[in-house]
């Protein structure tokens, strides 16, 4: 009996894991964690594994939807930043635009960068 | 086959025949019925009823998928939220208009009879192009 109660124990934890369990990555490989970055074209380069439910991507600027992206790598030009601290995140979505629970965000700090060389 | 995929699709026949329930009806009614139909109009107006039912049913049911497997609600924004809001507007109208066609429409005249299949049709119409714009605009 103990043997019986004990599987369905595990039974129910491997349903529970298997419901839950979020296969997949999201990579944001620039901007780096709190780089400084222009006030405007801000190059965001992902590459995305969305796992068995996900299906596409979406941006977001400071919590709010900037776009949606089909393409599971590439990169999202964010247009315009207001000068000072910028929270960017990749989000996977499944069909019906439902996050499921993969995503990466970078914090970010947009100012007016020197332009390079002398 | 996925399960939670399974069930968007079930979910969206019922959201289709609805909607072909509603439009079709009302259709129907306004323009292929004679002007001394009363039975078939209200026969009409129940497929509508249900067709408006089914619609604002499956529409909550999309949600309740979503919250019930990933414990939150479609990311939408923007053009697909306005959408949605004015497709919910529809089935609110478009269920009470008819319910009240059912309810009242012995002590009608012909003309207010008329002008309530109109509007049935013009809040069909309207929640399907909203539709396009809510699953083109998410």
């Amino acid at each position: 009996m103990n043997v019986l109660k004990s599987a369905a124990v595990v039974a129910a934890l491997g349903f529970c894991g298997a419901a839950y369990s979020v296969d997949g990555s999201v990579t944001i490989s620039s901007p780096a964690e709190g780089a400084k970055v222009g006030l405007s074209g801000v190059k965001i380069d992902y590459d995305v594994v969305p796992g068995p439910k996900g299906d596409h991507v979406h941006v977001y600027v400071d919590g709010e939807q900037a776009g949606l992206l089909r393409q599971l790598k590439g990169s999202y030009t964010v247009d315009k930043l207001t000068a000072g601290k910028h929270t960017l995140c990749v989000r996977v979505v499944d069909k019906g635009h439902t996050p499921v629970g993969l995503e990466k965000c970078v914090q970010v700090v947009a100012g007016n960068v020197p332009a390079m060389g002398y | 086959m996925d399960v939670h995929d399974l069930a968007y699709a079930l979910n969206q026949v019922v959201h289709n025949f609805g909607a072909v329930a509603a439009t079709a009806g009302a259709a129907t009614a306004r323009w292929s019925q004679p002007p001394d139909a009363v039975r078939p109009r209200r026969r009409l107006a129940w497929l509508v009823l249900s067709g408006w039912a089914a619609q604002a049913a499956s529409g909550a049911t999309f949600g309740a998928i979503s919250y019930i497997t990933f414990g939150r609600l479609p990311d939408i924004h923007g053009i697909a939220v306005a959408a949605l809001l004015l497709k919910v507007a529809c089935a609110v109208a478009g269920f009470s208009l008819s319910a009240l066609y059912l309810l009242r429409e012995s002590v009608w005249e012909q003309a207010g009879r008329r002008r309530a299949w109109t509007a049935l049709v013009a809040f069909a119409a309207t929640a399907l192009c909203a539709a396009a714009f809510l699953r083109w605009f998410s």
